[in-house]
């Protein structure tokens, strides 16, 4: 193998691409919690995976952590003043892995995929809703028409689904829906191996020039191979990455975040992640949750700080609106607004009625017991969320007599719940790269989420108009409305935290980071070993 | 034989019809787990509908769903995006490769084990049925984790992960077969103290036989039929612990291509693994059949 280093140094300069001895021979293994359940960037559904896809595909922007827009495959845009037509220049030296050239025709080939019925019939409702068609203008200039004004359309160019394919693999991949090593994109990786259960594994690609602006380097990656590990149990990542085993981890959870902070040969590096904050929603439709007051005086029965320190020890950071913190359209105004008033909430529920007790304690209106039920689905409980949810459960019960029942069922018996109406708290964050994007979901009244069952038209009309300015400054005030409205003035929702990520690694290895438009894991282009 | 055959059919159809009758009973609406988290509008619903073929009668469903049986075709998986015979084949191999280690680990120490204790001091025997009841009673995913720490991440013997070579396999069956080779070591020997005390084994002393002939020659075939019935059925039921175990040391294989299917009510897949498990049990216990014939002489008459 030694030996075989070498040569392939000298094939690949030989092939007159960029000078690979500027960047030596150097593998990583990384273990990671998630599998795909996709490799096609256009199909993607799963945060906990954004790392893998960046590595093998560039989107034609990307997004800064103050929500504005840089350059990647294109170069710069423009948008019309009635907001419904973008000119993008493409880059000109951009090949995908297959040799094939990319260009508008490409960036069209792309778009018109998601036109094909079926395909990625989620995406075409939400974030393509407003897309009429693409034209080449040019052979490197791309003209998108839409058909309403619509805000987050930059987001989605920079998303993963922006992820741009080989046209040539869209028609030819043996299995598109899947993807896999022969759906070529032009990334700084190439997927060379896949093995479901166990690991993916790349290498570098040595012609790539054309990281986004706000990429700590250029030229090809650093590392000349990585690997990715599925290791889904945290106890078994952290034991290989302080045995190295692996180098890097993602996923470090508030029980080990110690551990590895004691050790000397780790380092660890966590950041919060974009769209909304975990969150507990009212059902506003039947009772208790009808009532204002009861569900002000569940939130005041809780001490979230305390809650938090004894599930997370300490690591994770308290939410105060719907909205994360590290969205740059989250209301700071809204700190401290409520919350940890147990004389508060006894007199909002003697007000509302709730007055007697029973013999456990709990209270009671017209002989009915306060009981409430949140309704999880096992598939979706992670973050000790049902550890969190117990901790909520004793509070509330030895502070306000109220009985919260917690029940993690299967995805089916959830969806039923949901469906039939059959609870009272839901439990909810996304990971929208733009927090506008997540709202959209959950507040409106015939939004897809709403779990709240709450309609208020004001609410509905500030939402519409963010999604339809450009202006930032325009839809963080009509975002700080929205917020105001749901935590504040009608008090749908209980934000209790802002999820994180983790990455723990070596210390030998530099350049790890997060991806500025999520908060998640960023890819391996900028990862290097060694000082 | 062709009786046998028969049979082994019908066990195979009952097995598919009820785990098609029991996913269509648990809760929960396939087109709410086909729109899962994403945008719900009642064309999107349609449009998944037709795709699926749900908008058919149940029966139709599942008429048809045997008529693609038949033809070896698994269908598509839900979640997955693949079809389900392209994810079982490239899944099956290491699994077997898991369960086959395992079993033969669990047999090969129950065996040591009961040869060497059976009818020995009581000190002796007191510290292996000890550790054979631990075996037995820790849950795997625990001997998972303390084998991992003890020989992976302290001492470095072993790889925590993948299915490479040999030396990968080690821990994982280990931990899969430390269980079997607990309640196997038990039975195993239990048996061969009852053919130890037996006329013909009096005999055989008499003849002058020592006491390792006597154990390796005459008592071991007794005591292999019971042990042998439990070994085929265990080796069955080692897929379910292959889930933990699986998903414990990151392998790849059916054990948590199954967990996946289930949580996610990816009813083609969960289907397929159960439809396979149905085949695994016939073929081992018409092996094991079989193999009676060949360990007990009095079978064959």
């Amino acid at each position: 193998m030694k030996r075989l280093i070498p040569v392939l140094l000298l094939a690949v300069a030989a092939c007159g691409a960029q000078p690979a001895d500027s960047a030596p021979a150097t593998t990583l293994t990384w273990a990671i919690e998630t599998q795909p359940i996709t490799l096609n960037p256009q199909l993607w559904a799963q945060n906990k995976v954004r790392l893998l896809v960046f590595n093998q595909f560039d989107a034609l922007l990307s997004k800064a952590e103050d929500g504005s827009f840089r350059p990647w495959l294109a170069t710069s845009w423009k948008v019309s003043d009635d907001k419904l037509t973008y000119t993008l220049d493409l880059r000109d030296d951009v090949t995908f892995h297959d040799g094939t050239k990319f260009d508008a025709a490409a960036v069209k080939a792309n778009l018109d995929q998601f036109l094909v019925p079926g395909y990625n019939p989620a995406v075409a409702a939400i974030q393509l809703k407003a897309f009429d068609r693409a034209e080449v203008a040019a052979p490197y200039q791309v003209k998108i028409t839409l058909k309403e004004a619509d805000a987050l359309f930059l987001d989605f160019l920079a998303s993963p689904y922006a992820g741009q394919v080989s046209p040539k693999a869209l028609k030819s991949a043996k299995d598109l829906r899947f993807g896999g090593l022969d759906l070529a994109g032009t990334g700084p990786f190439i997927l060379d191996r896949y093995v479901q259960g166990q690991e993916i594994h790349y290498r570098r690609n040595p012609a790539y020039n054309w990281p986004p602006a706000g990429a700590a380097h250029r030229g090809p990656a650093h590392l000349s191979e990585i690997t990715y590990r599925f290791l889904p149990e945290a106890a078994v990542r952290i034991g290989a990455l302080s045995s190295g085993q692996v180098q890097v981890i993602e996923g470090v959870p508030a029980t080990d975040v110690a551990l590895i902070k004691k050790d000397p040969n780790l380092a660890l590096q966590t950041s919060l992640n974009s769209g909304t904050a975990y969150s507990y929603y009212f059902n506003t439709e039947h009772a208790p949750f009808d009532d204002q007051r009861v569900r002000e005086a569940f939130r005041e029965a809780v001490n979230v700080d305390a809650v938090l320190k004894s599930v997370y020890q300490g690591t994770a950071t308290r939410a105060w609106s719907i909205v994360g913190a590290k969205s740059p359209f989250y209301d700071a105004t809204l700190e401290n607004g409520y919350g940890g008033d147990v004389a508060k909430a006894n007199a909002l529920l003697d007000a509302a009625g709730w007055k007697q007790r029973d013999a456990e304690g709990y209270r009671v209106k017209a002989g009915k017991r306060l009981t409430v039920r949140e309704v999880a689905s096992a598939p979706f409980v992670r973050d000790r969320r049902d550890i969190l949810a117990q901790a909520v459960q004793a509070q509330v019960k030895q502070n306000a007599g109220i009985d919260l029942q917690v029940k993690i069922v299967d995805q089916g018996s959830a969806q039923k719940a949901l469906d039939e109406n059959e609870y009272e708290l839901f439990g909810n964050s996304r990971g929208d790269s733009d927090a506008g994007a997540a709202l959209n979901l959950i507040l409106p009244e015939k939004a897809a989420i709403n779990r709240t069952r709450f309609a208020d038209p004001k609410v509905d009309s500030w939402l519409a108009a963010a999604s339809a300015t450009h202006d930032q400054a325009e839809r963080e005030k009509l975002y700080a409305r929205v917020q105001r409205a749901a935590v504040v003035d009608n008090a749908i929702v209980f934000p209790l935290y802002v999820p994180a990520d983790q990455i723990a690694a070596q210390k030998s290895v530099q350049g790890l980071g997060f991806d500025p438009a999520s908060g998640t894991p960023a890819s391996a282009y900028d990862v290097r070993i060694g000082t | 034989m062709i009786k046998r055959l028969g049979t082994a059919l019908a066990v195979l159809w009952a097995a598919a019809t009820a785990s098609y009758v029991a996913l269509l009973l648990a809760p929960g609406d396939t087109i709410d787990i086909l729109v899962g988290d994403g945008p719900d509008t009642p064309e999107i619903r349609t449009k998944i509908i037709t795709e699926w073929g749900l908008d058919r009668p149940e029966f139709v469903q599942y008429l048809s769903y045997l008529w693609r049986l038949l033809h070896g075709d698994l269908g598509r998986s839900y979640q997955l995006q693949r079809g389900v015979g392209e994810i079982l084949a490239t899944q099956i191999g290491p699994t077997v490769q898991l369960t086959l280690a395992a079993a033969g680990t669990g047999v090969a120490l129950a065996g040591i084990i009961a040869i060497v204790t059976a009818g020995r001091g009581r000190w002796l025997r007191g510290v292996t049925s000890a550790a054979e009841l631990v075996s037995v009673s820790v849950p795997p995913f625990l001997i998972g984790i303390v084998l991992l720490s003890v020989f992976s991440f302290t001492l470095g013997w072993f790889p925590v992960s993948g299915a490479q070579g040999p030396r990968a396999l080690v821990l994982p069956a280990l931990a899969l077969g430390l269980p079997v080779a607990g309640v196997l070591g038990q039975v195993l020997r239990g048996g061969l103290e009852r053919a130890l005390e037996q006329p013909f084994a009096v005999t055989a002393r008499a003849r002058g036989l020592t006491e390792r002939a006597l154990v390796a020659r005459h008592a071991l075939r007794h005591a292999l039929i019971p042990a042998l019935t439990l070994a085929g059925w265990f080796t069955g039921t080692l897929l379910g612990g292959a889930v933990i175990t699986e998903v414990l040391f990151g392998r790849p294989g059916l054990g948590q291509v199954a967990m996946q299917a289930v949580t996610g009510r990816d009813m083609p897949v969960v289907m397929a693994v159960v439809l396979l498990s149905a085949v695994a049990y016939v073929t081992i216990s018409t092996l094991l059949d079989l193999a009676y014939r060949v360990i007990d002489p009095r079978i064959r008459g």
